[in-house]
């Protein structure tokens, strides 16, 4: 079920009203755990026996993991766990993508070997679910946080509907607790929350899917060599489409966890005003980027080894995020891509901080922007700030012509017609077209630069209340004339 | 902001896009126009679902637009008591389905194909896509899809605004005069509002005001022109033809295998349309070939007295009063061929 349905409009009421009744705690949680399965399985009944498996899997291994003294053991438990969830990815997700590579090398070595294709439907959702699962038993075997007692506590941490399918990646800690006790939304929580589902549908039904994805589509479909105005318009339309589909849906996860009395992390913080790539990934699919952080850089060593182990780590969790974003190696460049800019990014730093050493004026104090360390000049003068941004924004949208194109051959002639004047490139996209993309990407932009050291919610706050009200009410008037079809979420797919 | 604002809000917001629906429904209703439902993957779906009813003996008509105007569900129900089930795609060829059809097994009832020249004897790509989309959308429909849809037709059949093709947010903004670009290949403004609507049976009708306004009527017969214009393939011929008779034989041979009936039916068209087609497509090179090869029975509208004087609006389709006259013949000439309807001894 998706966000942006009729049928998920009248689930999530009945949802509302049923929790709001005065059943007790546990009912309250058995419905939503019910209705959490409900929700999985209306898209492909059979695929709620892999979230089930999972989630049985997980819950016992993980408490044998916390009271397993027997390190051998320990071990053993850790990597039967590991197993289980990436195997179950792998084989999903990856299957066809390993055979095929598997058969590429076997030709290559003049072995003439012809598998059958498989045939493979990825269950919605499992690159996630798997995460969230995964930090739990590594939490576990690293004694980290306590196992959760309850079993129903722990499925629906693994299964509550709004982060099932496509997060925010939770950790046990920022969920478990909220179902030890009692919660029903207060009038504040659920107004909030009402806002943040308008706004993600609106981001996803308006912006994302009525007025850019047929311009990407076209473009990066395009067999052509396009003119430079066509491939930059595309690229720029798939840059503002992934984003609101991404961040739409997580706004609506967001706030229909709201309107349930639940908070969940954020995942967005206006990304395309990033000053640099670091500052990039604090606010761009946080719980992801976070993820790999705990769970695969600091675990590789981090920055704890060397210089040159910290950029071999940092290589391999941008190629590993790649990865796990498809099956494909357009992906795994587009990681290289981002891995190649955060070395870059990091060579200019560490330079600048030492020549500041150097210089004696190391003792002015640098500043923690969005957790990562910048030099105070990049807080003083807006207008540098501002080009920075835009100039990250240009590499972003270089890295999104590998993370759409379907192989290289696409990419590379995407890439040509971006950055080379081609006398007779073909022009498919309409004047309307190009105007929708131009005003929806200036003031995408626009938006997240003035956003970026706050956030929606509170900026809502300062508002007056007809002011709100007027722009609420043109959000949702927007979405109903949209009339778009309820298609779904990009990263579904991831 | 102080406490319970954004309560005010909310109610403002409330009150405001009330507001907004509710003088837009007026408004588009004061025009005259009536509910149409959209004519998509889902709708679609739902009619492929029902080619089982009632008991292995339903009627399918698939085709292009022809068949979704020219057969009127109403009189058909009416005569035969049986419910004919519309697959039929506008600008489409049959093929695809025709070859779904045949594949599935459970699919034993009668099947009336629509012929119209340039759709049917085509290789192209773009005649397929679309029918091959919703096929594998229907393959693929998942239950919350299904119950999205149950709620959707209920809205579409209150609410004359939720037209996605003539009124949604794209529609509307097409509709803004923006200068053409230089070299890009732009397809001309859809039909106007007033040319048709579309009924849950997926019936399509031409509007009275359509039928009594020459200007509209020009403006669609522009339409074609320019559609006809665009497919620059000669009509295909040798063995080319050879293999997409051979090809239509085998799955109807696989249908007839199992109990169902096929009829290849060719509707009315008129004018220069008309003329354009015969020319194209001598008769006793693919029509009479057609049946010739598949053995299957066919209805030619020149054949029959009774349908062969229509006088299409744009050339192609029929107006909803001749649909009727030709769908009453058509049960007729069908009956006089054999058929029978189950249905009907139930009237």
């Amino acid at each position: 079920m998706v966000f942006n349905s009729y049928t998920f409009i009248v689930f999530f009421l009945v949802m509302l009203v049923l929790h709001n009744l005065p059943f007790t705690w546990k009912v309250k949680k058995i419905n939503l755990l019910i209705a959490s399965y409900i929700f999985y399985a209306a898209w492909n009944p059979p695929f709620i026996l892999l979230l089930w498996l999972s989630t049985v899997v997980d819950y016992f291994v993980g408490r044998a993991l916390y009271t397993q003294p027997n390190k051998a053991k320990k071990h053993l438990l850790l990597v039967l766990s590991l197993c289980g969830n990436l195997g179950m990815l792998c084989f999903f997700k990856y299957g066809g993508f390993i055979l095929e590579n598997f058969t590429h090398l076997v030709h290559t070595l003049g072995i003439n070997y012809q598998p059958a294709k498989p045939n493979i439907i990825l269950p919605a959702g499992i690159s996630f679910y798997t995460f969230t699962t995964l930090c739990y038993t590594i939490d576990m075997y690293k004694r980290k946080s306590e196992p959760v007692k309850s079993f129903l506590d722990f499925a629906l941490f693994v299964t509550f509907f709004p982060h099932l399918v496509a997060g925010p990646i939770v950790r046990p800690p920022q969920l478990v607790p909220q179902f030890q006790t009692p919660r029903t939304a207060s009038q504040k929580q659920l107004m909030q929350g009402l806002l943040l589902i308008s706004m993600g549908l609106f981001m996803k039904v308006v912006l994302a899917d009525s007025m850019l994805s047929a311009s990407a589509n076209s473009v990066f479909n395009s067999k052509d060599v396009l003119n430079s105005l066509d491939a930059w318009m595309g690229v720029l339309a798939f840059s503002g489409q992934i984003f609101f589909d991404f961040a739409g849906y997580s706004s609506c996860a967001i706030g229909v966890a709201s309107c349930l009395g639940f908070v969940l992390p954020e995942n967005f913080l206006y990304p395309y005003a990033a000053i640099g790539f670091s500052d990039f990934w604090r606010r761009w699919h946080i719980t992801l980027s976070a993820w790999l952080r705990d769970y695969l850089y600091i675990p590789l060593g981090g920055n704890r080894k060397g210089k040159f182990r910290t950029y071999i780590n940092l290589m391999i969790t941008m190629l590993l995020g790649g990865l796990w974003h498809g099956a494909n190696w357009t992906f795994v460049v587009w990681g290289a891509l981002h891995g190649l800019y955060l070395w870059v990014e990091k060579i200019i730093q560490d330079f600048t901080y030492r020549r500041k050493l150097n210089l004696s004026i190391a003792a002015e104090p640098t500043v923690v922007m969005q957790g990562f360390m910048a030099p105070r000049f990049l807080k003083k003068v807006q207008s540098s700030n501002f080009a920075l941004a835009l100039f990250t924004f240009f590499l972003v949208n270089v890295t999104w012509v590998f993370f759409r194109s379907p192989d290289f051959t696409s990419a590379w002639r995407m890439l040509t017609s971006m950055f080379s004047h081609i006398q007779k490139g073909s022009s498919i996209l309409s004047n309307l077209a190009i105007i929708k993309i131009s005003v929806i990407v200036i003031c995408m932009v626009a938006f997240h630069w003035f956003m970026r050291n706050t956030r929606v919610l509170a900026v809502a706050e300062k508002l007056p209340w007809w002011l709100l009200g007027l722009i609420w009410s043109i959000l949702l008037i927007l979405l109903i004339l949209s009339q778009e079809s309820s298609s779904s979420f990009i990263y579904f797919q991831f | 902001m102080k406490k319970n604002n954004i309560g005010r809000a909310a109610i403002l917001t409330l009150l405001l896009v009330l507001l907004f629906v509710t003088s837009w429904e007026l408004y588009l209703r004061s025009k005259g126009i009536p509910i149409s439902y959209d004519d998509d993957e889902n709708l679609w779906s739902d009619k492929r679902a029902m080619v089982y009813e009632p008991k292995d003996k339903a009627t399918v008509l698939i085709g292009s637009s022809r068949n979704k105007y020219d057969i009127d569900i109403s009189t058909w129900k009416k005569l035969t008591g049986d419910h004919p089930i519309q697959l039929a795609m506008p600008g489409t060829s049959p093929l695809p389905i025709l070859d779904d059809l045949a594949k599935d097994k459970n699919f034993k009832g009668k099947l009336i194909v629509d012929v119209t020249e340039i759709l049917f004897f085509s290789l192209s790509l773009q005649r397929t896509k679309e029918p091959n989309n919703h096929i594998n959308y229907y393959k693929k429909w998942t239950p919350a899809q299904r119950a999205s849809f149950s709620i959707d037709h209920f809205l579409e059949s209150h609410l004359v605004f939720l037209d996605k093709d003539l009124l949604s947010l794209n529609a509307l903004l097409e509709g803004v005069p923006v200068p053409k670009r230089k070299d890009v290949f732009a397809l001309p403004n859809a039909c106007p509002m007033e040319f048709d609507r579309v009924t849950y049976d997926r019936q399509n009708f031409m509007t009275s005001k359509f039928l009594t306004d020459t200007t509209l009527q020009n403006q669609v017969k522009g339409l074609w022109v320019f559609y006809r214009q665009m497919s620059k393939d000669p009509p295909i011929s040798g063995t080319q033809l050879d293999s997409l008779f051979a090809t239509v034989k085998d799955d109807v041979d696989k249908i007839k295998a199992r109990g169902g009936e096929v009829l290849f039916v060719r509707s009315p068209s008129s004018g220069p349309f008309l003329q354009g087609e015969i020319m194209g497509y001598p008769r006793e090179k693919y029509w009479d070939r057609l049946l010739t090869i598949t053995g299957c029975p066919g209805i030619h509208f020149a054949d029959y007295p009774a349908i062969d004087h229509f006088v299409c609006p744009e050339f192609s389709h029929l107006k909803v009063s001749d649909a009727v006259i030709y769908t009453t013949n058509i049960v007729q000439i069908l009956e006089q061929k054999g058929w029978v309807f189950p249905g009907k001894s139930k009237i």
